[in-house]
C-alpha cells in the first residue's frame, strides 16, 4: 500500500480548470477513496482528505490529530508559509486546552446578538460605498471600490483599527495568503502587522473608545488575563481573517450573480431568499483552499487507509463542500437548496469565530448591490477576469463592471 | 417532548444554535458560551434542534426525546 501510494502521489496543489469549480482532481480523489496521499513542494507526502463526513470526523477527532502549526511536521504548501507557521502565536494555531482558553476571551465579541447588533452600521457602509460607487460612475472595478473597502470599514468600525490603515492590513494579509511571496516577505509583515496591533493597545489603553480593542483591554488585559503582546498576535489574525475572505466572497458571488441571470432574478423577486442564497454561495466558492491542516498523533486509519504518525493532512473543503453524499448535484449552484451543512468556516474547535460577522455583512451587501445597481454587469469579457490562481484564499483580483 | 443538553466546557460559541432555535439556546452575555433558556422544548421544534445538533462544530449539544409524563 505505502509503496504504491507514494508512487502514485501526484504534486500538490493542482490547477484549476473552470474557474468556478475546484480542480478536477477532487472529485476523482473523493470517488477513489476518502483520503488521497500527495507530494508537497519539499518532497514530504500528505494526504489530502476529500470527503465531508471525514473531513468533520479529523477536525472533530483531537486527540489524535494536532492543528498545532508550530509542530515540526506541519504540512504547508509553500515554503515561505512555513517559518509563518512556526511563528504563529494566536490561537488559531493551538491545541486545546490552549486554543479555547484564549478563544473565549474573544468569542462575545463575535455573539450573534453582537453581531445583529452591528447590523445598521454595516448597512449604512454598504449604502455609503455603493453611493460613492455610482457617483464614481461606470465603468468601475467592484473589488476595489466595494469588496475591498466594505469589510476594512466594517472591521475599522468593530475592532478600532483606523480606516486609514486598511491598505497595510491588507497588503499583510496577502502575504501571508500568497503562493508566491519569499520567506522573508511573508514573516516581515505577519511581525510588521503584530507590532501594528500592539502600538493600536498602547493608543486604546490612553484613549479608549467603542471597540474591541478598548473592550478587550478593560476587560482582560488590566485584569491580567490576557498579555498585550498575545492580544497583539490575536488582534493580527482577527485583522487578517476579517478583510481577504469576505472580500474575495464578494467579488466571487457578485461575478456568479452576475453569470446566472435566473438566480439573479430569483433573489431579486424574492429577497427572503438572501440567507438560503448566501449558504450557497459560501458552500459554491469555498475561498479557504489550503486550510485547515492537521497532523497524525499516531498512526490512524480513514476509511481502511493508514496515515502514519507525523504526517500530514489538509481538509480540502471546497470538495467536502462538492461532496455527492451530502449536496444533490453539487455542481449546481441552488439558492432552492439547504446548503447549511457546507463546510466553507471548517468544523470542530476552530471553526470560523467570525462566521456571524461574514454572514451578515455578506447578505446586507449582495442585498444592497441588487437593490441599488438593478442592472449591473461585466464590463469586461468573463476572459479579462484576473482569478486567484495565485492566492491560498481564491477569489477575483478585479471585476470590472457597468451598470 | 424533547430534552435538551448543552455543554458549555465544549461550546466554541461559534453560535448556530442561537441562530437556529433562538427559543432554545442562547450566549452568555460574559462569553458568548451556550446557555439553555429551557431545558425541554415541544416537538414542534425537533427538526430545528437536530439541525442546531447537526451544525454545532464542537459537539456540545444532546438531545433526548422524552415522553410527556417523564
Amino acid at each position: 500500500m505505502d509503496s504504491i501510494a507514494e508512487a502514485a502521489a501526484p504534486v500538490f496543489p493542482f490547477k484549476r480548470e473552470c474557474p468556478f469549480d475546484p480542480p478536477p482532481q477532487y472529485a476523482a480523489a473523493r470517488a477513489a477513496g476518502p483520503v488521497c496521499p500527495v507530494t508537497l513542494w519539499n518532497g514530504k507526502r500528505a494526504w489530502l482528505v476529500t470527503r465531508h463526513a471525514e473531513i468533520r470526523a479529523v477536525l472533530s477527532d483531537d486527540a489524535r490529530f494536532s492543528g498545532a502549526m508550530a509542530h515540526p511536521d506541519f504540512p504547508t504548501v509553500t515554503a515561505a508559509r512555513v517559518v509563518v507557521d512556526q511563528n504563529e502565536r494566536a490561537f488559531v494555531g493551538m491545541d486545546n486546552p490552549a486554543h479555547d482558553a484564549y478563544r473565549r476571551l474573544f468569542t462575545r465579541e463575535f455573539s450573534v446578538r453582537r453581531m445583529q447588533a452591528l447590523k445598521p452600521q454595516i448597512s449604512a457602509i454598504a449604502e455609503q460605498l455603493l453611493g460613492e460607487m455610482e457617483a464614481h460612475g461606470p465603468p468601475a472595478d467592484l473589488v476595489a471600490l466595494l469588496a475591498v473597502k466594505f469589510p476594512s470599514l466594517v472591521m475599522s468600525a468593530l475592532f478600532g483599527s483606523p480606516y486609514e490603515d486598511h491598505e497595510f492590513i491588507i497588503a499583510c494579509a496577502a502575504a501571508r495568503h500568497g503562493l508566491t511571496q519569499s520567506t522573508g516577505e511573508a514573516e516581515s509583515k505577519a511581525r510588521e502587522l503584530a507590532a501594528y496591533v500592539r502600538r493600536l493597545i498602547d493608543v486604546k489603553e490612553k484613549t479608549p473608545g467603542d471597540d474591541m480593542v478598548s473592550r478587550i483591554i478593560e476587560e482582560h488585559v488590566k485584569p491580567g488575563k490576557l498579555a498585550r503582546d498575545d492580544f497583539a498576535e490575536i488582534g493580527a489574525m482577527i485583522l487578517r481573517a476579517g478583510h481577504d475572505t469576505t472580500t474575495n466572497m464578494i467579488g466571487m458571488g457578485t461575478l456568479l450573480l452576475l453569470q446566472n441571470d435566473a438566480l439573479r432574478r430569483q433573489l431579486t423577486d424574492d429577497p427572503s431568499l438572501i440567507e438560503a442564497a448566501v449558504e450557497e454561495l459560501l458552500r459554491y466558492v469555498s475561498p479557504v483552499q489550503f486550510s485547515p491542516r492537521r497532523v497524525a498523533l499516531e498512526d490512524v486509519a480513514i476509511g481502511g487507509v493508514t496515515i502514519p504518525k507525523g504526517e500530514g493532512l489538509f481538509m480540502l473543503l471546497g470538495s467536502a463542500n462538492r461532496d455527492e453524499r451530502v449536496f444533490e448535484r453539487p455542481d449546481e449552484l441552488d439558492f432552492k437548496r439547504d446548503a447549511s451543512a457546507h463546510l466553507t468556516f471548517s468544523f470542530g474547535i476552530h471553526q470560523c469565530l467570525g462566521q456571524m460577522l461574514a454572514r451578515y455583512e455578506l447578505h446586507i451587501v449582495y442585498a444592497a448591490i441588487l437593490r441599488r445597481l438593478p442592472n449591473l454587469r461585466l464590463a469586461v469579457p468573463l476572459e479579462q477576469i484576473r482569478f486567484k490562481h495565485d492566492m491560498q484564499i481564491y477569489g477575483v483580483h478585479n471585476l470590472p463592471v457597468a451598470w | 417532548m424533547i430534552r435538551v443538553y448543552a455543554d458549555p466546557q465544549k461550546c466554541v460559541g461559534a453560535g448556530h444554535c442561537v441562530r437556529t432555535v433562538p427559543e432554545v439556546f442562547d450566549q452568555r452575555e460574559e462569553d458568548g458560551i451556550v446557555v439553555l433558556l429551557v431545558p425541554a422544548a415541544p416537538d414542534a421544534l425537533a427538526a430545528y434542534l437536530n439541525k442546531a445538533v447537526q451544525l454545532c462544530p464542537s459537539q456540545a449539544i444532546r438531545i433526548e426525546h422524552i415522553s410527556e409524563n417523564s
